[in-house]
């Protein structure tokens, strides 16, 4: 088992490299770079440009300015500097609590996602093809296809003009109202920041909950339909021992090893929500060094989302194993 | 294990909250205070009112700063922060856009223009509660701006004409000196650069102290600084910032501006930028009371209007005020020039006759009328309406009669028959006007692609063309492609913008043959044309006199040499100024307090809460 973590998480270092060299690559194909946009300032000399690129390293090619990257984590550690901030780039991506933030949104979406999929998921299956298990159903991939930036301008739109909630002094997007940033926790900021974080429950975690709701409908009414259910029924025992003691046990089972692979989406894979109801989010962070084209910050987000998609990848495999005993580390 | 460190050290930042040590201020007005006349008839503010101190104010900014350093920020997300914590020797006023006096309190120009004069204020401190003195001023001319190890952008803006810089020299404690080489009308402007505090600074300048690497302060004043040790003379100093949330700024109790009730400026103690990353939910946010005021889009407009009586709210258009700046269509005269291609578009593209056709073409009314929702005024000149010297003006600052104004009225028949003079016409009847030998004469039309209005403005003109025989296609690209196929002359009918201001002369890097962002004709340089001599010489003897008048007499002459003779920027239109504000701010109805048309920082210092 321990042999079995280390081999897995050594292969991750040349997996890392290709995919750094790849997406150094990908960037360079990107027209423009970090200073193309002064370009169009007519206060600018295009002399200053051209000496900004030096300084920067812009001019040289690509090979190089990989390698001088490279050569820089690997002997001091040094991812490189944000062109914008004049930062390090970890510092520039998880500046303010975003990293804290980021987990903290998604473990709680997540949470909301399988508290309210999976029973709903258990419900439509024992009760399927009634109108129940069709609204259930209606209403999950109503969730599914609306798209996030919509659903959560709509529900913005719905509490200012519908609600009047800056009535009640209530402030919409963002963690906080205006008058709680930065200040002390007390009971009442927690209360704010619960009033601001459900629209972000609703908004991502509905995206996601359609196909968790299936999964669990589907797993449950094949393992109802086993002979060992039919078994515990002619037993008499009753319906709610037979579903939830014996059915869903082993119809959950499956859906553990889907654990372990929605890590990465909790660092990224909410940017739409996270801009429109304005959440702070290392993705908001990468994407803004996206547009400005700050190159190593760009790097820097896409090393550490990686990282986490092999971690949850490597996690997945190992909940798995825990949960099916037919499969053996080797 | 680095990486840890970082996190675990930006967690720490956030959660420890910082507080700006401030002094505690002056115990009585400064002598030399700048005194905002506000309700005092006979001056630029007499439609104003002295207002009441208190209360916190809630602006909005699309992103945050990315450091602190006024000197090496290129951003206005930092730049608008850093503008209301500093403060330069001169200023634009508001509401006049005359050049007045800021941290000097007068100056006097030599004989032969050559040498000003600033006389300080005295007895005005920085918000740490040390003196403003020369050493000040020497320190952030001579060591920063035009010192070469400082990445800065300002330096660009004081070069001379000639290439010099000026020369910065302090007289005595409270008296400055600076010389130039060449006369240059403009220098009193660039000399509103803002000034920095030696005290806080010095030690972290390589040419000072240099035991500091060579190039120390492009990251001095970072956003890893602690905002208490900021230190300022403008209104507002920073107390904290969360980042992606808010930045707080608190009344400086050194700022050295008084109303005529001898008030103390700012009168908010509190101003506090929400950083929302969204134009759509800033304006949710203004309707649901959680902004006092907000820069809006026209198509924002009629959103907020139904509901403003209501809420307590005013919805400000103004739509003799555009916005400044320019967009045009660029017609590239030298497309294909370096490889030796398109030779037919490229002489097609040298005919004014040409030029003047696409001109004509333009519907700028339904331009304005639909994508602008009315509220808009068309372009025909290269110089802001706004600015004093716009050649529709009757004099230097006049009033706006566009008596002489080149004005292209959309006029197809007229572009039509202007083509079929310089013998574009179909011949082989398949709708499409050929060159002299049969083919079809074909056009691409670019902008940035993701910018719906410049988008909408390529969708309406290539249709206008196509009505008259031009095989137009609107093709947009991303803005970076654009920009590359401007600066290596790539690229054939361009459709994009350009900031501007006040001073006709920050175009020249544009309108001079030679100059940097000259892309629709780079060959100008070696080889340019009798109108771009022409140009050339008015741009030079424009700056050249210190007579407003005169100098307003021979950019008139420039702006209506552009509009008629050369047009290879084709102006299209100019959006309104507009912008929203709660009833209870007041002195907000004469300027915005978030933003100017030029899309500085508002009057924000002078506006209070009735």
């Amino acid at each position: 088992m321990i042999s079995y973590a280390i081999r897995r998480t050594l292969y991750m270092l040349p997996l890392l490299l290709i995919i750094s060299l790849f997406s150094f690559a990908l960037l360079q194909l990107m027209p423009g770079n970090y200073v193309s946009r002064m370009k169009m300032n007519p206060q600018f000399d295009q002399k200053t440009i051209q000496a900004m690129e030096e300084y920067y390293g812009l001019d040289k090619p690509f090979m190089t300015q990989y390698w001088f990257w490279i050569r820089g984590i690997v002997l001091r550690g040094n991812f490189g500097i944000s062109f914008a901030t004049g930062l390090p780039v970890f510092y520039t991506l998880f500046m303010g609590d975003r990293l804290l933030w980021t987990l903290i949104i998604s473990l709680t979406t997540m949470l909301f996602t399988w508290l309210s999929a999976i029973p709903i998921g258990i419900y439509s299956a024992t009760h399927q093809y009634k109108l129940s298990d069709h609204t259930f159903t209606f209403f999950g991939f109503l969730g599914l296809s609306i798209p996030n930036f919509f659903f959560a301008l709509v529900l913005l739109w719905i509490l200012v003009a519908g609600f009047d909630v800056g009535k009640y002094g209530l402030g919409v997007g963002g963690l906080f109202d205006n008058r709680f940033i930065g200040t002390p926790w007390t009971l009442a900021k927690v209360g704010n920041l619960l009033w601001h974080i459900w629209p972000a429950w609703l908004v991502i975690g509905t995206s996601g909950m359609a196909g968790l709701m299936r999964y669990m409908r589907g797993n449950l009414l094949d393992t109802l339909a086993l002979p060992y259910v039919r078994t515990a029924r002619s037993k008499g025992l009753t319906e709610h021992v037979v579903v939830y003691k014996h059915a869903v046990r082993n119809a959950i089972n499956p859906l553990v090893s889907m654990l372990g692979m929605s890590l990465p989406g909790l660092v990224s894979g909410s940017l739409v929500a996270a801009i429109i109801l304005n959440l702070p989010t290392v993705e908001r962070a990468f994407w803004t060094a996206l547009l400005d084209q700050d190159q190593y910050v760009i790097m820097g987000g896409i090393l550490f989302f990686t990282l986490f998609l092999l971690i949850g990848n490597l996690l997945a495999d190992f909940l798995l194993a825990a949960v099916d005993p037919r499969i053996r580390y080797d | 294990m680095k990486k840890f460190v970082l996190i675990v050290a930006s967690l720490v930042l956030v959660f420890s909250t910082f507080v700006t040590v401030v002094g505690q201020g002056y115990t009585k007005e400064p002598a030399d205070a700048k005194i905002i006349t506000l309700g005092v008839a006979g001056t630029a503010y007499a439609s104003l009112h002295p207002g009441v101190r208190g209360g916190t104010f809630y602006a909005s900014s699309i992103s945050g700063p990315k450091k602190w350093n006024d000197v090496t920020a290129h951003e206005t997300s930092t730049t608008m922060c850093t503008g209301m914590m500093l403060r330069g020797l001169t200023t634009l006023n508001p509401i006049t856009l005359a050049i007045e006096p800021e941290l000097a309190k007068s100056w006097d120009v030599s004989k032969d223009g050559l040498t000003i004069t600033f006389h300080l204020r005295q007895g005005i401190k920085w918000s740490d509660g040390q003196p403003f003195t020369a050493d000040d001023v020497i320190f952030t001319y001579n060591d920063l701006y035009l010192n070469k190890d400082v990445k800065t952008d300002t330096r660009d803006v004081l070069q001379l004409p000639d290439k010099s810089f000026p020369v910065v020299t302090k007289v005595d404690d409270y008296t400055v000196k600076v010389t130039t080489a060449v006369v240059f009308r403009p220098i009193l402007a660039s000399l509103a650069a803002n000034i920095l505090p030696k005290h806080a600074l010095a030690q972290d300048v390589h040419k000072l102290n240099p035991k500091v690497p060579a190039g120390n302060f492009n990251t001095t004043w970072g956003l890893s600084t602690p905002p208490s040790e900021l230190v300022g003379m403008g209104p507002y100093i920073v107390s904290s910032y969360t980042p992606d949330q808010n930045i707080v700024m608190v009344r400086n109790p050194y700022y050295y501006h008084y109303d005529s009730n001898g008030t103390q400026l700012p009168y908010f103690d509190k101003y506090v930028i929400l950083i929302v990353a969204s134009q759509d939910v800033s304006l949710l946010k203004f309707q649901n009371g959680e902004l006092d005021a907000l820069g809006i889009r026209a198509t924002d407009v009629p959103i907020l209007m139904p509901q403003a009586a209501r809420k307590h709210y005013n919805v400000l258009v103004k739509p003799d005020v555009p916005n400044y700046g320019t967009t045009w269509v660029g017609i590239n005269q030298d497309i294909g020039l370096k490889e030796g291609t398109h030779t037919d578009l490229r002489a097609l593209f040298r005919n004014l006759a040409f030029r003047k056709a696409i001109a004509y073409s333009i519907d700028k009314q339904t331009i304005i009328k639909n994508l602008f929702n009315g509220l808009g005024v068309p372009q025909w000149s290269p110089v802001s309406y706004l600015s004093p010297f716009f050649a529709g003006r009757d004099s230097y600052g006049g009033p706006v009669t566009e008596k002489d104004a080149v004005i292209f009225p959309y006029d197809l028949k007229k572009a039509a028959s202007l083509l079929d003079s310089i013998g574009i016409v179909d011949t082989n009847g398949d709708g499409w006007r050929d060159y002299k030998d049969g083919k079809t004469v074909e056009i691409t039309l670019t902008t940035n692609s993701g910018n719906t209005l410049r988008e909408g403005e390529c969708l309406i003109i290539s249709n206008d063309l196509r009505k008259i025989g031009l095989k137009v296609t609107f093709t947009p690209v991303a803005f970076n492609t654009l920009v590359n196929q401007l600066f290596s002359s790539t690229g054939e009918m361009i459709l994009l913008g350009l900031t501007g201001g006040p001073e006709p002369n920050n175009g020249a890097n544009v309108y001079r043959s030679s100059g940097g962002l000259h892309f629709w004709h780079y060959s100008g340089k070696t080889d340019p044309t009798e109108v771009e001599k022409q140009v050339d010489q008015l741009l030079k003897e424009g700056v050249s006199t210190l007579d407003n008048n005169k100098a307003f007499a021979i950019y008139k002459k420039y702006q209506l040499l552009l509009a008629s003779q050369d047009l290879g920027l084709v102006y299209l239109v100019n959006g309104s100024f507009t912008y929203a504000y709660y009833d209870k701010v007041g002195n907000a109805g004469v300027s915005s307090p978030v933003s100017t048309p030029s899309a500085n920082g508002g009057i924000t210092d002078i506006c209070y809460f009735k």
